[in-house]
């Protein structure tokens, strides 16, 4: 058991973002989120991620308490994220943007007068998460001279760089080309083995891609979760077809 | 309105403040009735807001798009060029119009001798307000600038030309401050520091009443006076003091202050 | 490397300035040395953290009423005990406006830091007993490691001992915060500057990474502060008024802030050009406040970007 929430519940005024949702991800499972837009996805990972504070409900990360605790100390217990719509660091160079998340995993924040440039264990951590996301070419490129594609690749990589125990990608594939789609996913799978990352939860809207990958998945509809099972399963159930899937048949 | 923090607006009411006094010199030397000086007072106040369209036209309107911080320094370069302007224009000593204070006479009111002249000043700031008010809510401009104040980018979508929008506001808003420095020139001095000064009482009012709300600026500046008027006859020291600590507590505890709209 | 060069030509033009160049002209390196150490410091904040602080002249303001108390209090007359103390007092009053400040960003940091700088400005002004009030307190001739020089002229001393002197403090500042700039702790600075949503997931908490660049900036302002002091000779109030700070931010913006030494070439430029300016027309203020609307509007990034115009970026491919 790794990640647990239990009777989530978020309410913006008088609207109802989710209404009891309870899930559990264990060590080695690829779980997909999967609903309709104004399902709650984006809520449901703000508040796994620290960003938001359920209203109700609790939310338990290696057997602890953590819901409402901050993303800052989230990441240091070992849970990273990316975002839907791209995160990056505009002015600082791929190198750079890795640098940051291995400084931060390393503990190294606050040494104000060594150098960053000799610091030899940043510099290969850096290193190795950019040749893992194939972006090792334009390590020092600033982020913002990156193709979109690429940019979405940093963010998840500069999450990576944490060795994180669990991730939650928020739509990886989003803003993404058809063929460069499966490139990103089978990049995803080959580092997290490499990194020995132990869940990865994501939102995705490409049924292709949450069919190919999951483990799991959990489908949300307006706040609930109308189900969480295999794909196998979930393929053969009616409710999800009608409000998730669309009813164009999905190959295999 | 338009989410700048506009460190000139001291500055503008410096202008004011000076134009005023010339506009009077100028009255009084062409012979016309003292009791009547308070018109071409508040006229030349109203007129010299004009600088407010050369200000927006010709530097503000490139910054909307940046960052709030170049803003605020272009605003600053504006403070600037106005505290020379106006050295330049009238000379590094302050002016004034000498008796034409106590024109109107004094009032024995509870207790105190009031000059006329302040409850006139007084008068004249609610109709102001009240005008303003009125403008916000009742004419179909007073509608647009709320919206477009809320949501710049949906304001355009409906059409709204934001440049003239903007270019209007802002001149108002310049006459505005002119209008109060005039006014306040027979109890005061015109002095070119006048605008630096002002900018953080005005600053402290903004605060305390909150960025973006009319009533929150009423009763913002009716805090600060109160407050320096009690401070100046308990404890001359703190005047100021107070009030920038007042600002700090506030900032700290209610950053939009009393009746501002959600914090940025 | 071309800056490397660069660098070294103007440390040796400096060094022998007082040699060879005018009294007058080396008398205003005295000021720009000041403030370079000053600006150093206040482009941590703005440059690599992306907060701008419309009230660091407070901090000039300690270091130099720092100076300024001890000598004309007390017998001790040391450079050394002087800056060090103007550099612990300015930490000390840096933490508490840090921790407040530090929670809020942009106008109302700003405005939250103008709010400081009058408070301390006004206490100093009316509190004239104790600071001297407008009038300011003296600040006397320091000795320099433990030399007393109150015998040579003023203009001799100045130029002479105290140049160097000042130059030595300055270098001393600019290797530091090269250092501080180049480690793990700047890098993490300016994921905040760009992205601080992002940083905080990446682990980087915010607020105690902009805390204490605040806090370092403050010290660099209080010790630029004192050295400012012995060339005037008086320090008043007027080194806290937010027009003040306002000029610190002119100079770090006409220098270039996304540069290390941009904000050193600024206040080199603003001090010549002013002085400049004044020996012409009076109005150096309409002059200066023309220069920095061009400023904001044509080259945000100052003199340094425009010396080193970005590359264009790799042709399209998006």
């Amino acid at each position: 058991m790794i990640l647990r929430a239990d009777g989530l519940r978020k309410l913006y005024g008088e609207f109802c973002a989710l209404d009891g949702v309870s899930l559990t991800v264990g060590p080695g499972e690829f779980v997909s989120i999967i609903g309709p837009n104004g399902a709650g996805k984006s809520t449901l990972i703000n508040i796994l991620t620290g960003v938001t504070r359920p209203s109700a409900g609790s939310v338990r990360f290696k057997d602890r308490e953590v819901a409402g605790i901050g993303p800052v100390r989230l990441a240091r217990l070992g849970m990273a994220r990316s975002f839907q719509l791209v995160q990056i660091f505009p002015d600082l160079t791929v190198l750079e943007t890795l640098q940051a998340a291995v400084v931060s995993r390393l503990g190294r924040g606050l040494r104000l007068f060594t150098s960053l440039a000799r610091d030899r264990e940043v510099q290969a951590g850096a290193l190795e998460v950019a040749e893992l996301f194939g972006l090792a070419e334009r390590r020092h490129l600033p982020a913002r001279h990156l193709p979109q594609g690429d940019k979405k690749l940093l963010d998840v990589a500069s999450a990576f760089a944490l060795r994180p125990e669990i991730i939650l990608l928020d739509e990886p594939t989003s803003g993404v080309s058809t063929a460069d789609k499966t490139a990103i996913m089978e990049t995803l799978v080959a580092a997290s083995k490499r990194i020995g990352l132990r869940a990865i939860i994501q939102v995705e809207h490409d049924m292709d891609i949450v069919f190919a990958y999951s483990d799991r998945i959990i489908a949300l509809h307006q706040g609930k979760v109308l189900a969480d099972a295999a794909p196998a399963a979930i393929l053969s159930d009616q409710r999800v077809i009608d409000t998730v899937i669309g009813r164009r048949a999905v190959r295999g | 309105m338009q989410k700048i923090f506009n460190l000139a607006c001291g500055s503008f009411y410096a202008l004011g403040a000076y134009v005023g006094v010339s506009a009077v010199a100028w009255y009084a030397d062409a012979g016309g009735p003292p009791a009547l000086f308070v018109v071409p007072l508040a006229l030349a106040g109203l007129a010299a807001g004009a600088v407010g369209v050369v200000v927006e036209r010709g530097l503000l309107r490139f910054v909307y798009d940046r960052d709030e911080t170049f803003q605020l320094l272009l605003t600053f370069a504006v403070v600037l060029m106005m505290e020379d302007a106006l050295r330049m224009i009238w000379g590094p000593s302050p002016r004034s119009t000498s008796g034409l204070y106590l024109t109107y006479g004094q009032l024995q009111l509870l207790g105190a001798t009031v000059p006329v002249y302040n409850l006139i000043v007084i008068a004249a700031s609610l109709v102001i307000a009240l005008s303003i008010g009125w403008l916000l809510t009742r004419t179909a401009f007073g509608r647009i600038m709320r919206a477009a104040a809320d949501n710049r980018e949906m304001a355009e979508a409906l059409g709204v030309d934001m440049r003239r929008v903007y270019a209007k506001v802002f001149t108002l808003g310049t006459a505005l401050g002119t209008l109060g420095g005039a006014l306040v020139i027979p109890a005061t001095a015109a002095m070119s520091e006048m605008g630096i000064e002002l900018i953080v009482e005005a600053f402290a009012v903004v605060v305390i009443g909150g960025l973006g709300s009319m009533r929150g600026a009423f009763v913002g500046a009716l805090v600060v006076g109160v407050l320096r008027s009690i401070a100046i006859s308990v404890y001359p020291e703190l005047e100021m003091l107070l009030i920038y600590l007042i600002v700090i507590v506030v900032l700290v505890l209610r950053p939009r202050g009393l009746f501002g709209a959600a914090a940025a | 490397m071309r800056r490397g060069l660069a660098l070294a030509a103007a440390t040796a033009a400096v060094a022998a300035a007082p040699l060879v160049g005018g009294t007058y002209h080396v008398l205003l390196m005295l000021p720009f040395m000041a403030y370079a150490v000053v600006l150093l410091g206040l482009n941590l904040l703005f440059g690599y953290t992306g907060l701008v602080s419309f009230g660091h002249a407070l901090f000039i303001g300690i270091g130099a009423y720092t100076g300024a108390f001890i000598t004309s209090r007390t017998t001790i007359r040391s450079l050394e005990v002087i800056l060090v103390s103007a550099a612990v007092l300015g930490a000390l009053a840096a933490v508490p406006v840090a921790a407040l400040c530090v929670r809020y960003v942009k106008i109302y940091f700003g405005m939250l830091t103008l709010a400081f700088g009058m408070v301390f400005y006004t206490f100093v002004l009316k509190f004239y007993r104790l600071t001297g009030g407008d009038e300011g307190t003296p600040f006397l001739r320091p000795s320099l490691l433990g030399l007393g020089l109150d015998a040579m002229p003023k203009i001799d001393y100045l130029t002479g001992p105290y140049y160097y002197y000042s130059m030595a403090v300055l270098g001393l500042a600019t290797l530091v915060m090269w250092r501080i700039v180049r480690s793990p702790f700047g890098l993490c600075l300016k994921t905040i500057r760009d992205n601080p949503a992002k940083a905080e997931t990446l682990g980087i908490g915010v607020a105690r990474y902009r805390f204490v660049a605040f806090v370092i900036s403050a010290v660099y302002a209080a010790v630029g502060g004192a050295l400012l002091g012995p060339p005037i000779g008086n320090v008043d109030p007027t080194l806290a008024y937010w027009t003040h700070s306002g000029n610190l931010v002119f100079m770090t913006l006409l220098g270039g802030f996304a540069s290390f030494f941009g904000p050193v070439v600024g206040a080199f430029v603003f001090i010549y050009l002013q002085n400049w300016v004044m020996s012409v027309v009076p109005y150096w203020r309409l002059v200066f406040g023309a220069i920095l609307a061009l400023i904001v509007i044509f080259a945000p990034e100052g003199l340094m970007g425009l010396v080193t115009r970005r590359r264009p970026a790799p042709a399209a491919r998006a």
